[in-house]
């Protein structure tokens, strides 16, 4: 079907008023990517020799990358943060918010604003107040809150410093978590719920064989959201550890800024984010095609 | 409604009473690290941890504007933010009617290719982003510099890609893209061709039609773009700590994280009354954006 003149230049306009917009994404987002991918074969650096001629050194960085034990741990505390914050606290807290919130209660609509609020606040802002509640000594909010049971205090961040930006991420993401899976248990019809009550299920019988069956497809969208926005987290915990101590909090996205930021290795700071990227992209493939976005 | 057996009313009320013991622990949880940041902004010996104060004051407000520079802070994060939202809610408003609305070949591969766009963490482009920003400032500074010799350095202030406005603006703007220009799809998606139409037939141009049906129709949407762009952005950390280093530029983060950092002299009054400065415009936004949150997150990819 031949199309008419309007309609192509009514395309035309369309395609005229995305530009910018397809400009600015070309720029700071594809172009950075690909030219990632080419970094991470050089010896680039921020200040020395190496920062005045470049050049190609092949895999060097990536062999480097396999016998960096920084890097195997910049990995593994980053897992230990996706699974313990996004797959099992956020969960968790944010299905029983969800869970709870379905009930009518008297201030239904405190509770939720309440949980979230800790979403709102700036990364940098929930770092800082994260400060004072671990602090050493028996002032801090939670040593006084565990001496209040009777248990000993510590200095939070030096001695648990991996349990503690867990808890701070959980604290964090509860909201996304509940907002989700609020969405996912809305779609259950109420009447099912009816019909088995009437054959006699208990409310565990009917939370085990009707709301967590039904609820998978929500459950393993948000496993996949949340992961990959964990994987990201950068100012929250910088703010709170800057990786530190050791090295026990330094997230894949700390080590990749103190490489390239601190360290200068521009190059091999380039292959540990190439990595970065294509298990982000990865996840993102694997939501798209599982969610069957509609377009 | 039915008559419930006596045995499911028990039932009910305990499992109410589980709902309400679970609910408070939780925002017991969520609320405790606000309380030390409130009370230690108005408390005039403030400490690193949580106290009641012997006395209020506001002088802790009071001197992050005297003594330390938070005015030009609060300014330059307003300004930064504020642009880059308004150029987001221009661009994805314009965008998300394209994607909406035409029928061409690249309509797919490129709501795609957004989608995924959002799954890129922004530390691990950092590196390359800088480089280019590098690149393109150098080139801007070589072609000014004749120009306008020892005045250069001021211009690229509001100009520059590195340590400049200009930068900073367009990088925020770009990173916040992809979530307004889906969200704009989906709510033109949603608005029926017959207005356009209507107004198509009685010959009005492209212009016409977008500043006199479109943009009232779309002003829903375009507060929701609008507000995810600002939260997002108001948030972020990482990008002015990486393309900023002028002290006259520093946005509020900045200024936050490194008043912290000078370890010998913190002031914890000061500190805590710039946090909530900064915390107030997010939490606001936040309450506005609350009604849009659930379409959002289980429309497209989080925010």
């Amino acid at each position: 079907m031949a199309k008419t003149l309007q309609e192509r230049r009514a395309e035309r306009q369309l395609m005229i008023v995305l530009l910018p917009s397809l400009l600015l994404l070309v720029a700071f987002v594809i172009y950075p990517a690909i030219y990632s991918v080419y970094l991470s074969f050089t010896n680039e650096a921020l200040t020395g020799a190496a920062a005045r001629a470049p050049r190609l050194i092949g895999s060097r960085n990536y062999m480097r990358l396999f016998g960096d034990a920084k890097f195997w741990n910049a990995l593994f505390v980053t897992f230990v943060f996706v699974l313990g914050s996004a797959i099992i606290g956020q969960f968790v807290l944010g299905l029983v918010s969800a869970l709870a919130l379905r009930r009518r209660l008297v201030f239904r609509s405190l509770f939720s604003s309440i949980i979230l609020l800790p979403n709102a606040a700036p990364e940098v802002v929930a770092g800082f107040m994260w400060i004072s509640m671990l602090a050493g000594g028996d002032h801090a909010t939670l040593s006084r809150i565990v001496s209040f049971f009777g248990l000993p205090t510590a200095d939070w961040l030096q001695v648990f410093p991996l349990t503690m930006i867990i808890v701070v991420n959980t604290w964090r993401g509860i909201a996304t978590a509940m907002i989700l899976l609020t969405a996912g248990l809305s779609t259950i019809p109420q009447e099912i719920y009816e019909a088995a009550r009437m054959d006699g299920a208990t409310p565990a019988q009917m939370f085990r064989r009707i709301t967590v069956p039904l609820m998978m497809p929500t459950i393993l969208l948000y496993m996949l959201i949340s992961t990959v926005s964990t994987i990201a987290v950068f100012g929250l915990v910088y703010a709170l550890t800057r990786g530190g101590p050791g090295g026990a909090t330094e997230l894949i996205s700390i080590y990749i800024y103190n490489q390239s930021f601190t360290a200068y290795q521009l190059g091999y700071g380039a292959a540990v984010a190439v990595i970065t990227l294509l298990v982000s992209l990865v996840l993102g493939i694997a939501y798209v095609r599982a969610a069957k976005v509609e377009i | 409604m039915s008559v419930a057996p006596p045995g499911e009313s028990a039932n009910r009320g305990r499992a109410d009473l589980m709902a309400y013991a679970s609910l408070s622990l939780i925002s017991i949880f969520c609320a405790i690290p606000f309380f030390w940041l409130l009370i230690a902004s108005f408390d005039g010996n403030a400490q690193l941890f949580l106290r009641w104060p012997e006395t209020w004051t506001f002088a802790n407000y009071l001197r992050v504007f005297t003594k330390e520079d938070g005015a030009k802070w609060l300014f330059n994060s307003l300004f930064v933010v504020g642009s880059a939202t308004v150029l987001v809610m221009v661009l994805s408003g314009l965008g998300g009617y394209a994607l909406s609305r035409t029928r061409a070949w690249w309509k797919l591969p490129f709501l795609y290719a957004i989608l995924l766009i959002r799954v890129l963490p922004s530390t691990a482009l950092i590196v390359p982003l800088y480089k280019f920003l590098l690149t393109l400032n150098n080139a801007e500074g070589a072609l000014l510099r004749p120009i306008f010799g020892g005045a250069t350095r001021d211009i690229m202030r509001w100009t520059g890609f590195i340590d400049g406005y200009l930068g900073l603006i367009l990088v925020l703007a770009t990173m916040q893209l992809p979530l307004s220009l889906w969200i704009m799809k989906t709510f033109f998606d949603g608005l029926p061709r017959d207005y356009e139409e209507a107004a198509l037939m009685d010959g009005a141009t492209m212009i016409q039609r977008i500043r006199r049906v479109l943009v009232p129709l779309a002003l829903p949407g375009l507060a929701a773009s609008g507000l995810f762009a600002f939260m997002s952005a108001w948030g972020d950390f990482l990008l002015p700590l990486i393309l900023l280093s002028s002290p006259e530029l520093q946005t509020l983060p900045l200024g936050l994280f490194r008043a912290f950092l000078r370890i010998n002299e913190i002031d914890y009054g000061l500190l805590t009354a710039l946090a909530f400065i900064y915390l107030v415009p997010a939490v606001v936004a936040f309450g506005f954006a609350r009604r849009f949150l659930v379409q959002t997150f289980s429309g497209g990819v989080k925010g």
